[in-house]
């Protein structure tokens, strides 16, 4: 059977409650999610952000309803996870520390720019909003008009960050 | 660097993902004709393009399922005790005499054998002969509970290695909060050791310590 009929089977089964097949779409799905939030949060949120967002996914399951993939519904409800815990994380920065949270979201070309830097890391060092844009758009395939509504900004202003992420990671390709 | 050369580097990545309009892609390519420098980065994004779109995700260095495993059950857990607290009012009255009968005298008992500042119970054992096998079994209990708190923590301190950070930290916020909980309630009773409502609240938080450790040492196992 396709795993995309195992998920529909058994996000019914996790939709009445069982545990077992919420699980095995776990062990079908975590790779992916991790991924994204790897890339998305960075590497020390990743574990914490990959939970959140499967238990988000069973508190959820119930509104799942069939028309999408369970994947691309699953990578839906990580993505809110991952930019509420963005979100919050910038609060609490703006109210306890504001010269850290500047400094993070500034570019870094120093840091983004050394030559012959893995890749990965890399992107994990691109500005915030930029690294959102780049992951969604060039790693997930989103069209601008979603990332737009996803981050609550407008097509241009991502096309402008995701210009600005590629400008800052060609250099990590020399 | 000429204007025109950052003008068009600006509209790169536009060109590259065919989103410039026919007219201004036909410029740019003129552009790109005579700028080595535009040409050179427009490669430069095609690769980081490529790159991206190779990426291979790897799984996480350790299994997440049993955190989440955890907090699934807590959810539940939290959604059932939410649903058991919809009784009729004459139903909730016939419990909150039952509960404040049976569970002050078990509870203060159980508190007092933890605190070094025990105060006398209002109600001696020997002016309420009837309870005195609940006492005697509460002050057993008392110690039953010591002991399996300190046995439980000692379960944690082996296998905490085998849970991820987020659970641990998790648990550890809990448990601080159910300790805290725990101290406020003592000293409430050194004040007041009659009272009947910090008598379950306490019980009952005594409790929720236990139940917590006890699932997470199980988790531990898994």
């Amino acid at each position: 059977m396709p795993d995309t009929d195992l998920d529909f089977q058994d996000a019914a089964l996790a939709a009445e409650g069982d545990s077992g097949a919420f699980e095995r779409l776990y062990r079908r799905h975590v790779t992916r999610i991790y991924g994204l939030a790897r890339r998305m949060a960075g590497p020390d949120d990743a574990d914490e952000l990959t939970q959140d967002a499967f238990v988000r996914a069973w508190q959820k399951i119930a509104q799942f309803r069939g028309e999408a993939a369970f994947g691309s519904w699953l990578y839906r409800v990580a993505i809110s996870v991952i930019l509420g815990h963005r979100r919050r994380l910038a609060i609490h920065r703006e109210r306890t520390a504001p010269e850290e949270w500047n400094r993070e979201g500034q570019p870094s070309h120093e840091r983004s720019s050394e030559i012959g830097m893995d890749f990965e890391t890399a992107i994990e060092r691109l500005p915030a909003r930029a690294r959102h844009v780049f992951v969604l758009h060039d790693v997930e395939g989103y069209k601008h008009h979603e990332i737009g509504r996803m981050l609550k900004i407008t097509a241009g202003t991502s096309k402008s960050q995701l210009h600005r992420a590629r400008m800052l990671l060609r250099a990590t390709l020399a | 660097m000429s204007d025109s050369t950052d003008t068009w580097r600006d509209r790169l990545s536009d060109y590259l993902d065919g989103a410039l309009e026919d007219s201004e892609r036909s410029e740019l390519e003129e552009h790109l004709e005579g700028c080595e420098e535009c040409r050179e980065t427009l490669v430069e994004l095609r690769q980081v393009v490529a790159r991206a779109g190779s990426l291979v995700d790897a799984p996480p260095a350790r299994d997440l399922w049993p955190g989440i495993a955890y907090r699934i059950r807590e959810t539940e857990e939290g959604e059932r005790r939410g649903k058991s607290f919809t009784f009729s009012v004459p139903q909730l009255a016939a419990a909150a005499v039952t509960l404040v009968a049976l569970s002050s005298g078990i509870a203060w008992q159980i508190a007092s054998g933890f605190s070094a500042r025990q105060a006398e119970p209002a109600v001696s054992v020997a002016q309420a002969p009837a309870q005195t096998g609940l006492l005697l079994a509460s002050r057993i209990a008392s110690h039953d509970y010591e002991s399996a708190i300190a046995q439980l923590e000692r379960v944690l301190d082996v296998g905490r290695e085998r849970l991820d950070t987020a659970t641990v930290r998790k648990v550890e916020e809990k448990l601080a909060l159910i300790d805290r909980a725990i101290d406020e309630a003592r000293q409430a009773l050194s004040a007041d050791p009659s009272n009947a409502y910090l008598n379950q609240y306490l019980a009952g938080t005594m409790r929720r310590k236990l139940d917590l450790l006890r699932r997470t040492a199980a988790l531990t196992e898994l």
